[in-house]
């Protein structure tokens, strides 16, 4: 089976941002990266998934500026086989042009089956999975928790609020992942080793595009407000209630 | 309670100072450039941090149970550990030969320190699997190794240690194991205590590594061979056989590293225990050695592993406590004092350990014959300071967290007291650190007529003049040139007495010794790289067009870098201006030569 994997570099989330003074973006000095936590899980889905399957093989996909070869080299240290980097030439596209070009680059390289992350942590989107899958016309599952693969179809688990549902789609098709999934495996040291003799495939982003356009534009970037600190309420434990449902209720108005 | 260290120093040491990714232009290292180097260390963080620190507490509070004929670790510690061995952590700087990872010391030694920093008691099992295992590999024949040792670093059978017995601690040469020669293999009997991972439920199956002295030969160290004893048998085809009689007896009840068993073992109570020789006979001593120096250093990676912890621990709560109004215990003076101290001496550990390490490598690499022997004989020579050296400060750093903290320190819902109970074991066994003393003066200063010893001096010497006028550092300079030059006259007094036939004195100050070689040591090296991270500020400031103190000092509130890189320089400056002058005041100690300790009558 030809499996691939689609992950994105995102900071860490222990990461302190700053914003650009002109507000156009995020300080990159001091941004420790890291591969997008759901998309471990797919990582790890997608190996499994080659496990079980013999003789498949999985291609790592980032689209990205340079430094996303970093994510590529985990993901490849993990166990992907091989991985093709789409240099994005620091253009920060919006998830529409993202996955517009992701689908031309998994329809020319005739991938069978295709693991994202359930979201980026970094802007939190959630777009690119079901884009890509529309412009393939492919069936799509997010929030995947567990997965079953056999005869050409995968069943899909979800959890919905309430309960679960279960689809089952026929392959190709595209999965996005959420943590309960798996438990991702580390980059063992010999698979560090072996990362860096794994063929990593160049493309552009200008050429794999085609004319799509961006949807968003992101015109100002600021830090949320910071949050207030808390407030003790003094007096025994009568007063405090009162004092606590009359702040609930009249400052907060959440009651 | 998250464990926490100071990345940016493991790397300063190793990428910035130390250079260790030069190795890469190796045979041996081939392909370690520093991009490697970085994914796996921080692949190794990843871990300490998600899959040991969890058990720390854990660790400490369900310990170790001794049930029926069962010994169990703490929960989670069995499925961590399988998962530490699945990614090659066990054996990762031993040769790819039996399935190490044939990484660098260096880099494997920074590695282990969040390994042990995360949980000390963790980390026992995977290290003495390790050290076993190389040894079996080092001396073994090949089908001994081929048999034993790939299963160990797999993690699929553990590994230990066996010296001590009741009346044979310090003085191992008095052990009275014996073994009597069975055909191609001996039969094993005697009594082993305090045996580290001497049983667990971690692995199938245990590979002790057991001093004994064969049938007839001489008592005392020269008389004792080493011997592979498995719990249970391994047939020749690799598959497990019948139990060896190894029986546990007892599990000590220990003040720290509750989650480490330390195990009674008896083997051969009815006489049916096999061991295999390895190497050969009466040289189990020297073989023994090279697992105990080695052992030694990760002694003192206890050490300096739990200061770091401490440390950011201590360093944390002081930024969020507050007392006498709104004040952070932060910026109280004497808090500052015990954070500044625990941080210097941290990173003084950290630099001494890793620069040790790296002379493993520089020797690997080496292809001058003499310059190869020139650092096996340095790190020789600082094993013992590593050792001591690391551990009593190791200890007294944790002490200082606790401290720092105040009462909340001494109670168990934070983690300082379990990190000060689980390092004092580190300055007892491997050789007690008076012991070490005693291998640095008796052995180690003195080996090869003194050369070694001699060229560690001139390293320090080299480097006192050659920055003698240092803009920024000529006062630290000045100092360490002095605190060296002492270390050098009380070198040539203990030489004379020993000379003399004073055998006494030079035992009674053996201890201060070995401090005073470690504080001035440990100065050179904060304060060299203090001056590599002064140039490197200065190349910040210069490139943000910093051109005066307002600005400089904005940007070290600002920047990450920088402000690492002035608290690299401030480490230096308050080590060589507090702590450098307790071996000024040793030394005159030493050189007065009061008797009174072995003439009270006590
Ligand atoms: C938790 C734990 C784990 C251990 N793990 C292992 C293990 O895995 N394998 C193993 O073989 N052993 C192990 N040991 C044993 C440990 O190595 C010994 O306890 C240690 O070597 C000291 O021996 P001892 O306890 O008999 O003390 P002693 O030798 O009785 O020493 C008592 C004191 O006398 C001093 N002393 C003794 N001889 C001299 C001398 N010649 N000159 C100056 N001072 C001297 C010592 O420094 C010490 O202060 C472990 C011990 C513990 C507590």
């Amino acid at each position: 089976m030809k499996i691939a994997v689609l992950v994105k570099q995102v900071p860490d989330t222990e990461t302190k941002i700053k914003t650009k003074a002109d507000g156009s973006g995020i300080e990159a000095d001091g941004v420790k990266y890291i591969v997008g936590p759901y998309d471990e899980n797919a990582i790890e889905e997608a190996i499994k998934t080659k496990e079980k399957n013999a003789g498949s093989e999985v291609t790592v996909i980032s689209l990205g500026p340079v430094r996303s070869v970093e994510a590529i080299r985990t993901a490849l240290a993990m166990g992907c086989d091989k991985a093709i980097h789409i240099d994005d030439e620091n253009s920060n596209p919006d998830a529409y042009v993202t996955a517009k070009a992701l689908a031309k680059v998994i329809a020319d390289k005739g991938f069978e089956i295709v693991f994202t992350g359930k979201q980026a942590i970094d802007q939190d989107n959630s777009q690119v999975t079901q884009q890509v899958a529309e412009f393939l016309g492919w069936p799509q599952v997010m929030l995947v928790e567990k997965l079953e693969i056999a005869g050409g179809k995968a069943t899909a688990t979800r959890r919905v609020s309430g309960g679960k549902e279960v689809y089952e789609v026929p392959l190709p098709a595209i999965f996005g992942c959420e943590k309960g999934l798996n438990t991702p495996r580390y980059a063992s040291l010999p698979g560090i080793m072996k990362a860096k003799t794994k063929p990593v495939e160049t493309l552009k982003l200008s050429a794999e595009k085609g004319d799509a356009q961006p949807k968003v534009v992101l015109s100002n970037f600021r830090l949320p407000p910071e949050k207030a600190p808390g407030r003790m309420i003094a007096g025994d434990a009568a007063a405090q209630v009162k004092e606590l449902v009359r702040a609930l209720r009249e400052e907060a108005k959440v009651i | 309670m998250a464990y926490k260290v100071n990345y940016r120093d493991v790397e300063f040491n190793l990428f910035d100072y130390l250079k260790i990714q030069d190795l890469g232009q190796s045979e041996k290292y081939a392909g370690f450039g520093k991009e490697e180097c970085s994914a796996i260390l921080g692949e190794a963080l990843k871990f300490a941090q998600k899959e040991i620190d969890p058990l720390f507490k854990k660790s400490d509070q369900v310990g170790c149970k001794h049930e029926g004929d069962k010994v169990t670790a703490p929960p989670g510690f069995k499925e961590a550990y399988h998962n530490f061995a699945a990614n090659g952590f066990i054996g990762m700087d031993v040769p790819t030969t039996y399935g190490g990872m044939g990484l660098p010391v260096g880099l494997t030694m920074a590695a282990t320190e969040f390994f042990v920093g995360s949980c000390i008691a963790f980390s026992m099992y995977s290290g003495l699997t390790r050290g076993s295992a190389h040894l079996i590999e080092a001396f073994g024949s090949e089908e001994l190794a081929q048999r034993f040792v790939p299963n160990m670093y797999g993690g699929k059978w553990g590994g230990t240690m066996c010296l001590t017995e009741p009346q044979a601690g310090s003085a191992v040469g008095d052990l009275s194991t014996v073994a009597v020669k069975d055909g191609d293999q001996y039969k094993i009997k005697g009594t082993k205590i305090f045996i580290s991972s001497g049983d667990h439920d971690l692995t199938e199956n245990i590979i002790h590594l057991v001093l004994a002295r064969v049938e007839g030969d001489p008592a005392g160290t020269k008389g004792i061979s080493l011997f592979v004893v498995p719990k249970f048998r391994v047939n020749p085809d690799g598959s497990t056989g019948e139990w060896n009689d190894v029986k546990t007896v007892n599990i000590e009840h220990k003040m720290g590293i509750k989650g480490s068993s330390t195990c009674t073992l008896s083997f051969g109570d009815s006489g049916n225990c096999i061991g295999y020789m390895l190497g050969e006979q009466r040289r189990g001593m020297p073989m023994m050695f090279q697992m105990m120096n080695e052992a030694r250093i990760a002694c003192g990676l206890q050490g300096a592993a739990a200061s770091s912890a401490a440390y950011e621990s201590a360093l944390d709560y002081a930024k969020v406590r507050t007392q006498g109004g709104k004040t952070l215990i932060l910026d109280y003076p004497d808090v500052r004092r015990m954070l500044i101290t625990m941080k210097a001496y941290t990173e003084g550990m950290r630099a001494l350990l890793l620069y040790s390490a790296n002379l493993d490598d520089k020797e690997v690499v080496e292809k001058d014959e003499a310059t190869k022997e020139k650092y096996a004989g340095r790190l020789s020579l600082l094993t013992p300071v590593c050792k001591a050296y690391c551990t009593d400060m190791g200890f007294k750093v944790t002490e200082l967290a606790m401290q720092v903290y105040g009462g909340y320190g001494y109670i168990a819902e934070y983690p300082v007291e379990q990190y000060m109970r689980d390092v004092k074991i580190s300055s007892i066994y491997e050789g007690t650190n008076g012991i070490q003393a005693l291998d640095l003066i008796g052995r180690k200063i003195g080996q090869k007529n003194g050369e070694y010893f001699r060229e560690l001096y001139e390293e320090m010497n080299g480097f006192c003049t050659k920055q003698a006028a240092h803009p920024a550092f000529a006062s630290e300079v000045g100092s360490i040139k002095k605190a060296l030059d002492q270390v050098g006259q009380v070198t040539m007094k203990l030489a004379e007495w020993g000379m003399s036939g004073n055998v006494l004195s030079p035992q009674l100050h053996a201890m201060s010794y070995l401090y005073n070689l470690g504080d001035v040591f440990v100065s050179y090296l904060l304060t060299d790289q203090a001056v590599l991270a002064l140039a490197k500020l200065e190349e910040i400031w210069k490139s943000q067009g910093a051109d005066n103190e307002e600005k400089k000092s904005k940007i070290c509130t600002e920047n990450d870098e920088a402000r690492f890189l002035e608290g690299k320089v401030k480490s230096a400056r308050f080590f060589v201006a507090n702590i450098l002058p307790q071996a000024t005041a040793r030394t005159k100690a030493i050189l007065a030569d009061d008797q009174s300790p072995l003439k009270i009558r006590f």
